[in-house]
């Protein structure tokens, strides 16, 4: 390596990066739009759910009942119906997604005994929905008039994220995810560009070796990715109140691998790639589409079928969403996240070895 | 002028297939990405992995400990009869979850008092603990009902709900997640590759010899999106044949089906003409259109509840084609509803459509000029 030739090369980069004030802004902001997107939507919890009453007793204890549902925050009460065939029509119109059919002799029954039957109807379509809100309907059905007596006490506790808000798992993973959709994609695209326009023919032809190539374009987007990564620390720290448990140093160093390790994937789809949409094609399906869905981020790889878990251990996004969130959530130390991080290293090495090897064999 | 768009689609068809690498790549979204989905992600607790500190060694304790290790949901990995180990398990991610039964549950039982026990939640994935959580409520709930009750105060009348899950029964995830990736695939392909087309042309200066023939710039948008709409609704197909290998019931008419398809196509096409009439370079429209397109997914209902949203979020998802399309998948697979349920939803994204499409030709005509 010859550091003036890097320096030079470096400094090219840089340029073309300031240039383009646009591919410079998304790259700063996009990451704090799909921050907020996911800090203020990602809850799986069902709330204000859309729900229609078919009271065919309209009796008190009836209106009772349906007034239990409207005073809750899951449901909010939107249609009133008088028919069943009403029910069926906004059913498969969608305009409601679970229905509350009180039979006629609900009150008469509640007085009588032994038992007052009533319908929970639910739209199965969101099956992930659909159980919840089936659960809590049934619950507020259950304690109708009085909550029944329980036997057995079940004390919950959680530890890490005592309040389930969903903001403070979502911040730390994020981290993972936003990283590798962010560099991995704006590195191929520039150096497929280069490939596209024919400049990399000059790189070639200069005495330019690989190995300064693929370093001149890591540090300028190594660069950009490092700064994406604090802004979504300070705003997920200051703004969503995640309390960091951990220590922020570790954090950014570990990060620092990271960074590499995305830039890397980065460089590895460029080699292999001949335009800017295959590009991205390809950056989105092995980078951020693993990262977002088989990570652990959102849907947890336990319940994931044998052969998915073994896929879930290739994506590097998997080893740092635990020690984000080991970090932040559960005050992780070094030791705690060493082994997270040895893997991320040596992948990261054969990621840039791998990238290296085919460049210089095209310059051959 | 139909000769002049016959011929520009000739062109335009040309180009496509001669990158197969990005064929290769939307055939893979639509089949093994969509398979790869379906089969991996849900948030049912299945094999979660728990923990259980049994300190009362009793009849009681271990049937409860029984009820916990037998179902699919939950499986044991880690058991002592201390509490000691609880912090290190739980720290290591070894378990996710553990019961503690403490001394004197059993006696508790004999003596007619409430009996306690505890469980102790990863929190870290809150959805997982929430479920987990409602999961070990019902366990409990069934391990005291085989237990003779407890004298309670005054008996009452309870009400008591019966369930009944329409369109879904068994209450698969699958046809849910297959309908929302090959939803997911559609939009990407249709927003990205004539978005990509358009601003090549523009980059490499071809646009210029284009627009100095008589064609016009309606005709050029149209020869540049029609071939996507053509793989796009070829690739239904495949996609089709995936949903009967997850036995994804067909209750609707798959013409309807594909009509509609075609409609949300145009309008994710739409968006991606707007993306590239107002970008100037290859790398900028990419970029765009791989940033516009996550709102637009996170947007639709697909991965969380949109009722759940703030109600900023919820506004804004009434511009997301997906949000609609999904609606109408999920209808015509699943409820069998065509279009007199449907049309408003298909009006939606015909409006969203003609709306992008006029803006583009607008921006483009100025920018051109």
């Amino acid at each position: 390596m010859n550091l003036r030739r890097l320096t030079a090369l470096m400094g090219k980069e840089t340029r073309e990066l300031i240039r383009d004030p646009i591919t410079l802004w998304l790259a700063l902001l996009m990451p704090l739009v799909m921050l907020f997107l996911f800090g203020y939507a990602v809850t799986l919890d069902v709330r204000r759910v859309s729900m229609g009453v078919y009271d065919e007793d309209r009796s008190p204890a009836s209106r009772e009942l349906a007034q239990r549902f409207a005073a809750t925050e899951n449901f909010s009460v939107a249609r009133r119906f008088a028919s069943m065939h009403e029910v069926v029509d906004a059913m498969q119109r969608s305009q409601v997604r679970l229905v509350l059919v009180i039979p006629p002799d609900f009150q008469q029954r509640l007085t009588t005994g032994p038992r007052a039957p009533v319908q929970i109807l639910v739209d199965g379509t969101f099956s992930m929905t659909a159980a919840l809100a089936a659960g809590y309907a049934e619950a507020i059905v259950r304690s109708f008039p009085t909550p029944p007596a329980s036997t057995l006490n079940l004390e919950t506790r959680v530890w890490y994220n005592p309040s389930l808000r969903s903001a403070n798992f979502v911040v730390p993973g994020l981290l993972a995810v936003i990283l590798m959709a962010f560099p991995p994609l704006l590195t191929a695209l520039a150096i497929v560009r280069e490939k596209e326009t024919g400049t990399i023919q000059q790189i070639y032809a200069s005495p330019v070796t690989s190995a300064e190539f693929v370093a001149s374009k890591l540090v300028p987007y190594g660069a950009v990715a490092l700064i994406e990564m604090l802004l979504l620390i300070v705003v997920g720290t200051f703004w969503f109140g995640v309390p960091f448990a951990g220590s922020p140093v570790l954090l950014v160093s570990a990060s620092l691998i990271y960074v590499l390790t995305t830039v890397a994937i980065g460089l590895l789809v460029s080699t292999v790639t001949r335009t800017q949409v295959a590009a991205m094609l390809v950056a989105l399906i092995v980078s951020l589409m693993p990262s977002f869905l088989f990570s652990g981020f959102l849907f947890p790889v336990f319940t994931m079928p044998f052969s998915m878990q073994l896929y879930s251990l290739l994506i590097p996004a998997s080893y740092f969403m635990e020690v984000s969130r080991g970090i932040v959530l559960k005050a992780a130390d070094l030791t705690t996240i060493l082994p997270n991080l040895v893997v991320l290293a040596v992948y990261t090495l054969a990621l840039f070895a791998l990238a290296s090897w085919r460049l210089r064999q095209k310059v051959a | 002028m139909l000769r002049r768009l016959l011929g520009l689609l000739r062109k335009e068809g040309v180009q496509f297939l001669r990158d197969p690498v990005v064929l290769f790549l939307i055939l893979y979204l639509y089949t093994i990405e969509a398979v790869m989905c379906t089969m991996a992600l849900t948030f049912e607790i299945k094999q979660l992995p728990i923990g259980v500190v049994d300190q009362d060694l009793s009849v009681g304790s271990r049937h409860l400990t029984d009820l916990f290790t037998l179902t699919e949901a939950f499986e044991l990995r880690r058991q002592s009869d201390s509490s000691a180990p609880i912090e290190g398990w739980l720290e290591a991610g070894e378990v996710a979850m553990v019961l503690v039964i403490p001394t004197g549950f059993e006696q508790a039982y004999q003596a007619g008092i409430h009996p306690s026990a505890q469980i102790l939640l990863d929190g870290t994935n809150s959805n997982v603990a929430e479920n987990a959580r409602r999961y070990a409520m019902a366990i409990v709930e069934r391990f005291a009902a085989e237990r003779p009750p407890l004298p309670t105060g005054a008996a009452t009348v309870p009400s008591v709900p019966m369930t009944r899950i329409w369109y879904n029964p068994d209450q698969e995830t699958a046809p849910f997640m297959v309908l929302s990736m090959m939803a997911l695939a559609a939009m990407l392909v249709g927003a990205i590759c004539p978005a990509a087309s358009i601003v090549r042309e523009r980059e490499r200066g071809t646009i210029e010899q284009l627009l100095v023939t008589p064609i016009r710039v309606g005709e050029m948008f149209a020869a540049k999106t029609i071939p996507t709409l053509i793989v796009n609704l070829l690739a239904i197909a495949p996609a089709l044949l995936i949903t009967r290998a997850f036995d994804v019931p067909v209750r609707g008419s798959l013409t309807t089906f594909v009509v509609l398809a075609a409609v949300f196509q145009l309008s994710a096409i739409a968006f991606g003409v707007f993306i590239a009439s107002i970008s100037r370079t290859l790398q900028q429209a990419l970029l765009l259109a791989f940033f516009g397109l996550f709102p637009v997914m996170f947007l639709s209902g697909t991965f969380t509840p949109i009722e759940s949203m703030p109600p900023f979020l919820q506004a804004a998802s009434l511009a997301s084609p997906l949000r609609y399309f999904m609606d109408i998948a999920l209808g015509v697979f699943l409820k069998g509803a065509g279009w007199a349920e449907l049309w408003p939803q298909a009006v939606a994204l015909a409006v969203i459509g003609s709306i992008l499409f006029m803006l583009s030709l607008l921006v483009f005509r100025r920018r051109v000029s």
